[in-house]
């Protein structure tokens, strides 16, 4: 895939009066890419806006053709976000999320249920996520960001709170997602241990790509 | 131990209900002379020692205070801030933590366990002694039935109200759509506040209906404005709805799903919550007005909520349109102009929400 996945074009973001990102143009080809940037330089604000959760001035569009603005379903359908701090409402189970997911995402379930097994997560699936530890509910949310057929995943501090058997298994579903065509930008304040496309640098408001 | 539990609980319930506090007392030592206050709580005393329908009714309501006091103890385990206690109090040898129990909720539940003593003792020392077993023996059952509970609780964090089997058969045999999400938030988490408000809300349907039986003839406006005012006594449930989308329900912004799913969602909630009322009109009320008078409190509701898509408009603004919008709406009714009004209200809230959803964005509002 030689197109652009991602391309950022005028985007702009305040929180009150106060400009976080201003973003004249971005284009990102097919890769995996590492978000770096300070505490507060706006990282998640940027992949928020990516995965179309935040209001903000400008476009972003897929694969040059789908416009966050004006398809808003086809947009979200090919780009998956996972939170570093996922919050989910206390009652729901794993189960109850990952059927919405696969409701409205798609995606093949069986291929969903044995991402779920390697990563650990099918024991707890029918338990309330308020019983979940920290860790339980971030692989909860990485299986979740695997569910439709996206062309871009979002992973926002993906390494923290996860065990070492859970994090082989995400580096390999990355390689692997990687080899069918998804691109991937993730924000880690760790090392990554994946050939990196590109490091996009958050500072000055701006997004630069070196 | 103690000294932090009693700051924990003890201490913040009798802050937190200083405005409770206040009323009772006012009622109990304020509406009497001084003179005769002595006289009067005896008097008081007397009547429900004497009387075992009087007794009955004064047990009541002590057990409705020790449902709030063991309610409070639950609520404060929920809260973030105090889940340390899960590991340090679980980590308390068994009965020097029941005892911690006992102490605590004792603390809370005092002003009964005070008011009951000394009942207890004029009922001795005026010979009824059967109404004065009866207060004793109620209120060491008060303040022991809520220990295995608090127990249960501190090994089950994340069960709530229902019990824990059946929570995990719905679980297990259940997935729970989107629409049912605040709902069950409310009856898991707030229970005690959906019981509130639908009870006020019954109330006030009781109302309307007696009064237009009064009149002898139905009249549907009556009947409209009735359920106006049930719509109104859920503001707080309004407003709570935003805060849970805000909090918990971000997540549902990034799935593929269209702006009228989103809407279909929103108004399928208020269907729900709106259910018992609904079920109190039907039993009443069986023709064509059925459609009206839902189409109204439900298009109200919608709007209520979809007005809170402007995320500067807190909660004091918040009422005032609501209330600006509930005499616009009135007059109409009053006109015979319902229908027009129910298109003027759904047109209003499909405005709304389908230029304000996309661009929403949680604002911090002022305290």
């Amino acid at each position: 895939m030689s197109g652009p996945v991602i391309t950022l074009q005028g985007v702009s973001k305040r929180y009150q009066d106060v400009p976080v990102l201003d973003i004249p143009s971005l284009t990102l080809p097919s890769g995996i890419y590492w978000l770096q940037g300070e505490n507060g330089a706006g990282k998640t604000t940027c992949m928020k806006m990516m995965a179309g959760l935040i209001p903000f001035k400008g476009d972003i569009w897929l694969q040059d053709n789908i416009s966050c603005s004006r398809q808003p379903v086809q947009f979200r359908r090919l780009i998956n976000y996972a939170e570093a701090e996922p919050l989910y409402p206390s009652f729901l189970t794993g189960r109850d999320l990952l059927d919405l997911y696969l409701r409205t995402k798609g995606g093949d379930r069986e291929q969903i249920q044995k991402i779920g097994e390697r990563l650990g997560v099918d024991i707890y699936l029918q338990n309330p996520v308020s019983s979940y530890s920290s860790g339980m509910l971030k692989k909860l949310s990485l299986l979740l960001v695997f569910t439709g057929d996206p062309v871009l995943i979002l992973l926002d501090e993906p390494l923290i709170t996860i065990d070492a058997a859970a994090l082989r298994v995400l580096y390999d579903l990355i390689r692997t997602s990687h080899q069918r065509g998804v691109t991937f930008c993730i924000t880690s304040h760790q090392p990554l241990d994946l050939a990196v496309t590109g490091i996009l640098t958050v500072a000055n408001r701006n997004i630069t790509l070196n | 131990m103690r000294s932090i539990l009693s700051k924990i609980f003890i201490q913040r319930y009798y802050i937190q209900n200083t405005g409770f506090f206040l009323v009772i007392f006012y009622l109990f030592f304020g509406v009497v002379n001084g003179d005769s206050l002595i006289n009067y709580h005896l008097s008081l005393m007397e009547g429900f020692l004497g009387n075992y329908g009087f007794l009955a009714a004064v047990l009541l309501l002590w057990c409705i205070y020790g449902l709030k006091c063991a309610g409070f103890v639950l609520k404060t385990f929920q809260l973030q801030e105090f889940s340390f206690l899960y590991p340090t109090l679980g980590s308390v040898p068994g009965p020097a933590r029941h005892r911690a129990w006992l102490f605590l909720h004792a603390g809370i539940y005092l002003p009964v366990l005070i008011y009951a003593a000394i009942a207890a003792g004029v009922g001795i020392s005026r010979h009824y002694y059967l109404s004065s077993f009866i207060i004793v023996v109620f209120n060491l059952a008060m303040c022991c039935w809520p220990l295995p509970v608090y127990e249960r609780k501190l090994h089950h964090p994340d069960v709530y109200f229902f019990t824990g089997s059946l929570q995990n058969l719905i679980n297990r045999h259940f997935v729970k759509h989107p629409v049912l999400y605040f709902p069950y938030e409310l009856v898991i988490n707030f229970p005690r506040r959906l019981f509130i408000i639908k009870l006020v809300s019954a109330g006030i349907l009781w109302l309307t209906f007696y009064l237009l039986s009064q009149t002898g003839a139905f009249d549907l406006r009556g009947l409209q404005i009735g359920t106006m005012l049930c719509v109104l006594a859920h503001l707080q449930l309004i407003l709570h709805h935003r805060t849970f989308d805000d909090t918990y329900l971000g997540f549902l912004r990034q799935l593929p799903v269209s702006l009228f799913v989103h809407y279909l969602r929103t108004a399928g909630v208020y269907c729900l919550l709106f259910l018992p009322e609904m079920i109190m009109i039907i039993v009443r009320v069986r023709s064509f007005d059925l459609l009206t008078i839902f189409a109204t409190q439900l298009s109200l509701l919608i709007l209520f909520r979809c007005l809170l898509y402007f995320p500067r408009l807190h909660p004091e603004l918040f009422v005032r349109y609501v209330l600006i919008i509930s005499f616009a709406e009135l007059f109409l009714i009053l006109s015979w102009y319902q229908w027009p009004a129910i298109l003027i209200l759904q047109g209003a809230a499909g405005i709304i929400f389908f230029t304000r959803y996309r661009k929403y964005e949680r604002a911090a509002l002022p305290e």
